[in-house]
């Protein structure tokens, strides 16, 4: 190796190297903004509680069915608190939906526990229902969901579920927590995951549908878009 | 063995990059009417993934970000000299390694593949491996 490809060999050993651990910090970097960006679960700064007032204005809900009780059409979404993908659908493809078929009246849509990730889905399950018994339960649901945190993180506290609670706008805050804790609300979650398995459902959010034109119920599983739903109400009622 | 022209390197580069523009442009102006890039295959994928929060760093759209990073390749593909060939590998790097990220979010995390996300994985791979190539032979000598 002559001189020049020596000098070369140096230069490029040096400037590669130099480049290349600038890459790999800035990689890391952005990383670390993309984790920590999302992370949720914080009890002392719960966002979103004015957007899901507006997003779910004016449409009655009871329990936790959004939408006209008399609407001929009921699509079920069977979700897990914890679960990102379901927070993803909470943020996208379902307020489509509430906006041309359940807002409307032509049908009504209902959030069902499939509370499968772990002990802190069950707990934020609980509180969910609690949050339905008083007319709340999708504000609950929606406002848990802008709010999420790392699955299994221990973030499903008492101090969180409260926020969450109160930033949904339950007024009775004894009454809520009592029924969270009470066995009664502990067995409709587990009646609630018993349905999902007996749907034979493997994952969240999964979508089931009833109607006029529906035996039964109809597993319409994960649809990746808010025309397959909006097509499925068209062809049950 | 060989390692190509410089400047076959640099027209590669050229070529994917302002695709990638395309691709990145395509994706931040859907996901700014509100919708999402359309998915061939079907299957909601990208709409999926265009709600999901990873679509956004600090607030501001990864796709966006994307034309930045695509833009800027284009510039060091055009460019001669060490500085050029040293930011075209750099960048590219960091491109290809925070692709291999949102690859694992979409995944393992959103659990939705979107084509248009692998399709920008894709080039900035090829960008990567360009300019890998044009480091090695080529930093050192004249432009």
């Amino acid at each position: 190796m002559n001189e020049a490809d020596e000098q070369r060999r140096e230069r490029l050993v040096k400037l590669g190297s130099a480049t290349a651990f600038l890459a790999i910090v800035a990689i890391a970097v952005l990383v670390v903004i993309s984790q920590s960006g999302g992370d949720g679960g914080d009890a002392a700064n719960v966002e979103g509680a004015a957007e899901v007032r507006a997003e779910l204005e004016g449409i009655p809900q009871s329990d936790l069915v959004l939408g006209d009780p008399d609407a001929e059409v009921t699509l079920i979404e069977f979700g897990d608190l914890q679960c990102p993908v379901c927070k993803s659908y909470s943020e996208g493809i379902v307020p489509q939906v509430i906006e041309s078929k359940v807002r409307g009246g032509e049908a009504r849509l209902a959030f069902r526990n499939f509370a499968f990730i772990g002990d802190e889905s069950v707990d934020a399950a609980a509180a969910a229902i609690a949050a339905g018994e008083q007319g709340l339960g999708w504000d609950f649901v929606d406002l848990f969901y802008r709010n999420q945190g790392a699955e299994e993180s221990g973030y499903v506290t008492d101090e969180f579920l409260r926020a969450i609670a109160e930033g949904a706008g339950v007024q009775d805050i004894d009454k809520w927590d009592e029924a969270r804790e009470s066995p009664r609300v502990r067995r409709q979650v587990e009646a609630e995951i018993a349905e999902a398995e007996d749907l034979g459902l493997t994952g969240t959010p999964s979508f089931v549908i009833e109607g006029p034109l529906v035996d039964g119920e109809d597993v319409l599983g994960t649809p990746g878009d808010a025309g397959t739903l909006e097509d499925a109400i068209d062809d049950a009622a | 063995m060989k390692p190509p022209a410089e400047g076959t390197l640099r027209a590669a580069a050229t070529f994917v990059a302002t695709l990638g523009v395309g691709v990145a442009a395509y994706i931040a102006i859907a996901e700014a009417d509100g919708g999402a890039p359309a998915c061939f295959a079907g299957g909601g994928g990208c709409e999926t993934v265009i709600a999901s929060s990873h679509s956004e760093l600090a607030g501001i759209n990864v796709a966006a970000i994307g034309v930045v990073g695509y833009l800027l390749l284009l510039g060091a593909a055009l460019l001669r000299g060490d500085g050029a060939r040293l930011a075209g590998f750099g960048l590219a790097l960091v491109g290809f390694g925070y692709s291999v990220y949102l690859t694992w979010l979409e995944l393992f995390v959103i659990e939705a593949i979107c084509q248009w996300c692998v399709a920008s994985a894709v080039l900035m791979t090829a960008l990567f491996a360009i300019g890998v190539t044009r480091m090695l032979a080529y930093v050192g000598t004249e432009p």
